[in-house]
């Protein structure tokens, strides 16, 4: 059965060679063992002289298969033909070059020589002969002709008789290549994009009598993807060989085969030592929720109970959660297992029906004092792999045991989730726990401390966050968050004195928490804010008036767009439109003006927020700033406010602006404005070889009503 | 705790947008998993810069002429300084037990050079001069230990040298008092004649031209940087340091940072308990 014409050999990214199997290793007379682990340059010295390096890099690099046709290249790797030819002093090669893949990148690349000579010999000493009868080996030769009419017509001829002597060398060498189901799926994809036929020639051999190939062919379909192979792998579930029924269950179950569904139960009731337990797997693997009630005896049943846990995982229902919580209530339950389980089936309710609660509330309702036990002994001694459902799992019970050991946890950053979950379901009853860990040496236990406090909301934690601002600066905005979050009053003297700091970002946020706690004497309390010395406090100030638009304060915030400093000057610009004040455009046009440039961009950001003929004038000029900034943000309010008088300018900026971020600016709002006058960037923009450009060119009609 | 990152705008695909310029700069990947983390960590500095939109700040970092500058806020912000010393100790002594001396009876009379190529705060290029002094080799050899981080506060706090508790969680306390000298009541600060065995400097491992002359070194230790890169940004990183250190080379990684998928340049070799990959002498 083996072909003896078409050889293969895989390589690895660097080119050196891995696989290099026996029909190759006859036709060109290098065995496999000076092959292996060499370098494609060292076994074919003349690879880049002879142009021929560039196809595998193009493969490698691109992974597109490349083809070498035997009629401008001869041949790969030098050497006599296998029968002497009366034409040809070396081997005329087909050579097909593809990637092989492997974890969605390239692993490296499989390459398939075929000896064309017959063929080149045949058409010289032969007058052409559209009629003559075809061997086994004339698809796989008709895939190397240059007139693609010939090449049509004699796989036309073949039809279904595909070619089975590649595809049986390729499942030999995968069989001898330890099952390498890439290589085998990389080769039978080459094939396929040759049109050759791989379906019918692997059903044939599904039903042929070498029980190896039968194995080899079931393996095949089920990677293949194709419905079709669905009935014949039904059939070879009486195969006499149980080897071909085991590969043809799983293949059924990767196929996802509802029909074979009674058939597979049929399998795992049989309680077949060997057969019952790929038929449970497979049964999970296509999905089908019917099947869960006759799953669920088998978690009774030792053999299969791991693969119906498994399986039930992906198809069960509340049911499932309760047999499985019986288990794991048992003194010597198999509790990594369960909780992997019931894991998978919450996440499948969270994802499909937004139900994970619903499951984990079964959850914390079945699983008994037994089964925590077991969970908390479990977590113990888990691997990084099993933390995440044994977290998840405890987070769902009502009992302090759990509460601690999932407080324990609170230094793993790549569970931090998990954790937070579990702690906040476990509520104040882990505050006292929580506030413990507040000065941890471990920054993420402190962290998620903080954070879990700050959802369980639990007032008794404010006065532990409140005294940690200003101390813990790492934690500054987390902590901030947690006491707003919380929303007890209490918190309100200690953020008040952290009004001062010299960082922005917790100056603002910390605005942001009182803009939420803030009590009713907050106008008092703000208005000596915005004579403070300390700029950073009247910016706070500034930033607490222009929000809630106190009427007291009002003069003052204008008074503050004169101000020394200009972050308070900033600050105050950006409010004014907040202030609804007469004042307003005029100070802004000012400001837009004759500020220093993050005052003037702050202005061209504000105009967005005034009325259109008070701003447009003012950001139209403003889109010949000296700075970049101010003329993005001009663009951009521009496009709020959809002037038509601001078109040719942006039309300008969007062609040929020194920033990109600008043209980018310029470009949308211009689209929103004149989308005709855009569309005469538009091409340009998405052609560009910057994403930003191609990017914003596909979104902006999209955004017509709204910026980016 | 998404606080100040859920106030600021996030424009429909902005995120993936700064996930994608993030790992092209620093190598590092945020799964979705740990986008929060990513985009928390960026908010304080969107608002420092005055921003309201994370948009704003991905043009910022990507067109600006300033951007440079901004960049190293974004590495003291993403870096992971979180080390001690005496860590992962086996390869520290195969180094000090079996390379160097190897090394210098093939390399009589030169320099050796150690480069640690993610320092954080310095925990670990002062922990190989510690076992190299206690082995005595200063005293024998020249060996010039160069360290760098991508962070810039990281290297600050390097250069300052001191170090609170937590840096001595796997330290004795009369090694501790060998080597440091209380600094305050909860800080100590390491003695100047070890801290000068150390010359530190800023590098981002995605950017060649930053550590190519650190990078000529005989050793190197990457260690417990890769887990947070991606595959692409571990092999170009791997692939210059293969092209730049001496032969015979010998690269340090974490413990669980196999690197025999992505390169042949080095071979993984067993040193007493430790695996070391080594560039060996003919280039292979």
């Amino acid at each position: 059965m083996i072909s003896n014409s078409v050889g293969i050999f895989t390589t690895d990214r660097d080119l050196v060679v891995q696989v290099w199997d026996t029909t190759l290793a006859r036709l060109t007379h290098i065995n496999s063992g000076e092959a292996s682990g060499r370098s494609l340059t060292t076994l074919i010295p003349d690879l880049e002289s002879r142009g021929l390096m560039k196809h595998f890099r193009r493969s490698m690099q691109e992974g597109v298969v490349e083809v070498l046709a035997a009629a401008f290249h001869h041949y790969l790797i030098a050497c006599p033909p296998q029968t002497p030819s009366p034409h040809f002093k070396e081997m005329r090669q087909r050579v097909m070059i593809a990637p092989l893949e492997h974890d969605g990148g390239i692993a490296g690349l499989i390459v398939t020589i075929e000896d064309v000579t017959p063929r080149f010999d045949r058409d010289r000493d032969i007058a052409e002969s559209p009629e003559q009868s075809l061997d086994n080996n004339d698809i796989v030769r008709a895939l190397d002709d240059p007139d693609w009419r010939r090449r049509e017509k004699v796989i036309g001829q073949m039809a279904q008789r595909a070619a089975p002597d590649a595809i049986s060398a390729l499942l030999i060498s995968v069989r001898d290549n330890h099952h390498n189901l890439g290589l085998l799926n990389s080769a039978l994809k080459v094939l396929r994009l040759s049109d050759v036929d791989t379906h019918s020639t692997l059903i044939e051999f599904l039903g042929g009598p070498d029980a190896d190939l039968r194995i080899q062919a079931a393996l095949a379909l089920g990677e293949q993807k194709d419905e079709r192979a669905i009935p014949p792998l039904m059939d070879a579930l009486r195969d006499a060989n149980a080897n071909v029924v085991y590969h043809a269950i799983e293949a059924l179950g990767k196929l996802g085969a509802q029909e074979a569904i009674e058939a597979l139960l049929g399998i795992a009731e049989s309680k077949d030592f060997f057969l019952a337990f790929p038929a449970v797997e497979a049964l999970g693997a296509i999905g089908n929720p019917r099947v869960a009630p006759r799953l669920l005896p088998f978690l009774q049943d030792e053999m299969l109970r791991d693969a119906a846990a498994s399986a039930l995982a992906r198809v069960g229902d509340e049911f499932t959660v309760e047999a499985l919580a019986r288990i794991l209530n048992d003194p010597n339950a198999p509790t990594e297992m369960v909780a992997r389980a019931l894991a998978v089936l919450y996440e499948r309710y969270e994802t499909l029906y937004q139900e994970g609660a619903y499951i984990a509330g079964l959850c914390g309702r079945s699983i008994r004092p037994t089964g925590v036990q077991n969970l908390i002994e479990a977590l113990g001694k888990a691997g990084v792999d099993d933390l995440r459902p044994l977290i998840l799992l405890l987070g769902c019970v009502d009992t302090p045991a759990a509460a601690r050991v999932v407080t324990r946890h609170l230094g793993h950053p790549e569970l931090r989730n998990e954790i937070l979950g579990a702690l906040v379901h476990h509520g104040s009853a882990v505050t006292e726990l929580l506030m413990a860990q507040l000065d941890s040496e471990d920054f993420e236990v402190r962290w998620a401390a903080v954070t879990a406090l700050g959802r369980i909301r639990d007032k008794r934690a404010t006065s532990a966050l409140a005294g940690l601002l200003g101390k813990d600066e790492e934690l500054a905005i987390p902590l901030i968050g947690a006491l707003t979050s919380i929303g007890d009053p209490a918190a309100v003297e200690a953020l008040f004195a952290l009004l001062g700091t010299s960082d922005a970002a917790v100056r603002k946020a910390t605005v942001g928490a009182l803009n939420v706690l803030g009590p009713p004497e907050m106008v008092e309390r703000v208005i000596p804010l915005l004579d403070d010395p300390d700029p950073a406090v009247r910016e706070a100030g500034v930033r607490i008036a222009g929000y809630f638009g106190y009427p007291q304060c009002v003069d003052a915030v204008f008074g503050l767009c004169r101000d020394e400093d200009e972050n308070v000057r900033r600050a105050a610009v950006e409010h004014l439109p907040y202030l609804e004040d007469e004042r307003t455009p005029k100070v802004l046009s000012e400001a837009l003006r004759r500020d220093v440039p993050i005052v003037r961009a702050a202005a061209a950001g504000a105009m967005a927020q005034i009325e259109a003929s008070d701003a447009v004038p003012c950001l139209v000029a403003a889109l010949d700033d000296e700075d970049p900034w101010v003329r993005y943000f001009a663009a951009r309010s521009l496009d709020h406010h959809g002037a038509p008088e601001a078109a040719s300018a942006l039309h300008g900026l969007a062609q040929s602006d020194k920033f990109q971020q600008v043209r980018i600016a310029a470009f949308e709002a211009l689209w929103k404005i004149d989308a005709t006058l855009a569309a005469s960037v538009a091409n340009a923009f998405s052609s560009s070889a910057n994403p930003d450009f191609r990017r914003a060119a596909a979104l902006a009609p999209n955004n017509r009503n709204g910026t980016a | 705790m998404r606080f100040e990152s859920e106030i600021l705008g996030l424009p429909s695909g902005t995120e993936s947008l700064l996930r994608q310029l993030i790992h092209d700069r620093t190598g590092m990947v945020f799964d979705s998993g740990k986008v929060d983390i990513m985009m928390d960590k960026l908010a304080p500095l969107v608002v420092k810069r005055g921003f309201n939109s994370f948009l704003d700040y991905y043009y910022l970092l990507k067109y600006d002429e300033n951007a440079p500058e901004e960049w190293r806020n974004v590495m003291n912000a993403l870096s992971v300084g979180e080390t001690y010393f005496w860590r992962e100790m086996d390869q520290v002594r195969a180094l000090t037990q079996t390379i160097v001396p190897h090394w210098f009876t093939t390399h009589p009379g030169k320099t050796m050079r150690i480069w640690s190529a993610a320092c954080a705060t310095g925990e670990e290029p002062l922990t190989i001069a510690m076992a190299l002094q206690e082995a005595g080799w200063f005293d024998r050899a020249s060996i010039e230990i160069h360290a760098s981080d991508g962070s810039s506060v990281a290297i600050e706090k390097a250069t300052q040298g001191v170090y609170r508790e937590r840096s001595f969680r796997s330290f004795s306390p009369e090694r501790r008092a060998r080597y440091f000298c209380p600094d305050s009541s909860t800080t100590w600060r390491v003695r100047p004649e070890l801290h000068s065995r150390v010359r530190y400097s800023i590098a981002n491992l995605m950017d060649e031209a930053d550590f190519a002359g650190l990078a000529a070194a005989d050793v190197i230790f990457c260690r417990n940087v890769f887990i947070y890169f991606s595959e692409i940004a571990i092999t170009k990183t791997v692939r210059s340091f293969a092209r730049l250190m001496s032969s015979p080379g010998y690269l340090f990684v974490g413990i669980s940072e196999s690197l025999l998928r992505l390169t042949r340049d080095f071979a993984l070799e067993e040193v007493d308990d430790a695996f070391v990959y080594l560039k060996e002498s003919h280039g292979s």
